[in-house]
């Protein structure tokens, strides 16, 4: 009120005073949008002067004290060193958390002598680098062996006279050629999957999706010597989406807690309901006690052709596309899914989808 | 504020900072090491015993900055208290980023080795455990929090169990012929610095609690220890009856 005033009785008596304090609203607006601006940010970004004491950080750049957080502030103070020293400088600073992250710190030398620091969290861009390498090393892995071993068979062949071997190499040949033949048959399936999108859209009752899924993989279990369980809703849950993905997606995650488990023990599949005041899911979830997932493995087990043990792949027969299969399929029905795993104990997937309103 | 102690208290932030800087270096390595154990990863072995010479640099550091506080401006009561539980606490965490370097060593002896799910399993489970202690304890150190450093004690338990799981785990993977002798007793001895670096998380907790109340465990035992003589010696001073209890567990 006051101060309102006192403005007041100055209007008019001087030009020059009115003139600075409209530029002093002004400079103070525009700073007050920068700064909200910056805070806005996604990166870090502090600001310092040339005695290296901090003039300003935005709150992506407001750092607590947990272990994490406190190894970036230092390398920020690291890189700040040297951009005071006139050189721009970067690091990568590599964090095992958890959460697992990559930060990326980067500071570079302002004219008046101070420095700017950018920090931004890389994790996501160094995960898909190794997405990109690994998938051309992978694929290629998957589909050359069978056929490197079908020449070198054929070439055998070729120059075998004795009946007995001859059955013999072309045994192998037929069992070479179906599994390029399987693999192949995955990809496609994986490629109309993504193609697909949300083309599809009947109701599908998930009790019946998860018996079919169930009945599917039962022989496969019956021969390990494993009990699948499944304990149904009690009431009946209607999800929107292509029946047959659904069912490929369930069955998908049965086959592999079948084939990940001791022989002698159970599968357990199983529904859990969420609710969130928009949105009402169904989790599917398919347990095993099996030997579990290393937890480096974790969040790369849904890639096209990633394998967590590549000599035993080949034993247990998969394609390495079935997981990922199954993630499709969650992003087409707009939903997700998720693995809790403890090596040695077991794992759980849980397949969530939007239940039809 | 006069100037002295607004030095002082500058001095001693600095210090206090300079600790959680270094405990959370090890706090960071203890996923870091347990990944190295899990992966074979001789690569990462060799970056976190290197690191330790940094960290033997830097504590020693922080020490002498300690003992330059008690010296030049002679700090009494919480201060006094304070910058003590400091050079006792360095300790402990230097110590610490010792026994991960014996994790990483461990890991080369008993490279190539394959190791069971269940063994790998429970392998997982102490490293989280022991670094959920060791960022409570520090988080009870910054926020200056008696009854969350008391809280690390009582977490340690569930760390002590696991390495019970895990020696017995041992047992029958080595009795099944999966592993080695030699690979089991390097395993064994995994689990035992798993564990102490709990405990040295726990002494962590104990010195803020003894910044905080002016208490540490080991009165107990000396309370204990003051009866006895007493009672053999000439003038009982303290009652019985206001003695902490002996089967408390030892201090």
């Amino acid at each position: 009120m006051g101060l309102l005033n006192r403005r007041r009785e100055t209007d008019g008596a001087s030009p020059e005073l009115d003139d600075a304090r409209a530029e002093t609203d002004r400079l103070r607006l525009e700073l007050d949008r920068a700064r909200s601006t910056l805070d806005g940010l996604p990166i870090g970004v502090v600001v310092v002067d040339a005695d290296g004491a901090v003039v300003s950080r935005n709150r992506s750049a407001s750092f607590g004290r947990g272990h994490s957080e406190v190894l970036i502030s230092e390398a920020i103070d690291r890189q700040v060193r040297q951009a005071l020293d006139g050189r721009e400088s970067t690091a990568a600073v590599e964090l095992f958390g958890p959460p697992k992250r990559v930060v990326q710190v980067r500071a570079t030398p302002q004219a008046d002598g101070g420095a700017y620091v950018v920090v931004e969290d890389i994790s996501e861009r160094a995960r898909l680098d190794a997405v990109r390498t690994d998938f051309v090393a992978n694929i290629s892995h998957e589909l050359k062996t069978p056929v490197g071993a079908l020449a070198v068979l054929a070439e055998a062949l070729s120059e075998e006279t004795d009946l007995a071997v001859v059955h013999r190499l072309a045994g192998k040949m037929v069992d070479e050629a179906h599994r390029a033949a399987t693999s192949i048959d995955d990809l496609l399936e994986l490629s109309r999957i993504e193609l697909g999108g949300s083309a599809v859209r009947d109701p599908v009752d998930v009790r019946q999706a998860l018996r079919e899924a169930v009945i599917r993989s039962l022989a496969a279990a019956e021969q390990r010597d494993i009990r699948i369980d499944l304990d149904e809703p009690v009431e009946p849950i209607t999800v929107l989406g292509d029946r047959r993905q659904l069912v490929s997606a369930i069955s998908n995650l049965i086959d592999n807690a079948v084939k990940y488990s001791e022989p002698g023990s159970d599968v357990y599949v199983s529904t859990t309901r969420e609710q969130s005041r928009d949105h009402a899911w169904v989790g599917m979830q398919v347990r095993d006690r099996g030997i579990g997932i290393p937890a480096k493995d974790l969040d790369r087990i849904f890639e096209r052709f990633y394998r967590v043990d590549r000599a035993r792949s080949r034993d247990t027969g998969g394609t390495g596309l079935g997981l990922a299969i199954v993630r499709h399929v969650a992003t087409n029905h707009e939903g997700d899914v998720q693995v809790t795993s403890i090596e040695g104990e077991g794992s759980t997937f849980t397949l969530r989808i939007p239940v039809a309103p | 504020m006069d100037e002295l102690r607004r030095t002082y208290h500058d001095d001693l932030s600095q210090a206090k900072d300079e600790l959680v800087r270094l405990a959370a270096v090890v706090t960071e390595s203890i996923p870091r090491a347990t990944a190295v154990l899990l992966d074979g990863d001789l690569e990462g072995a060799d970056y976190i015993i290197r690191g330790d010479d940094e960290i033997d640099a830097r504590a020693l550091d922080l020490e002498e900055h300690c003992y330059q506080i008690l010296a030049l401006q002679a700090p009494v009561a919480t201060d006094l208290r304070q910058v003590v539980a400091l050079t006792k606490m360095v300790a402990e965490v230097e110590r610490s980023a010792d026994l991960l370097c014996n994790i990483c060593k461990a890991a080369r002896r008993i490279y190539g080795h394959e190791l069971d799910p269940k063994l790998r399993g429970i392998i997982a489970r102490m490293g989280e455990q022991a670094q959920q202690l060791y960022d409570a304890a520090i988080e009870s150190f910054v926020e200056n929090d008696a009854a969350k450093a008391a809280a690390v004690d009582d977490m340690d338990s569930y760390l002590d169990g696991l390495q019970k799981q895990f020696v017995q785990a041992i047992f029958e993977s080595h009795a099944a012929g999966r592993i080695d002798l030699q690979v089991a007793v390097q395993l064994a001895v995994v689990a035992r610095f798993y564990e102490r670096i709990g405990d040295h998380a726990v002494n962590i907790g104990e010195r803020v609690r003894f910044v905080v109340t002016g208490w540490l465990p080991e009165h107990k035992g000396a309370a204990r220890f003051k009866y006895r003589t007493d009672v053999t010696g000439e003038i009982p001073r303290i009652p019985a009856a206001s003695l902490p209890d002996a089967a408390d567990g030892h201090d």
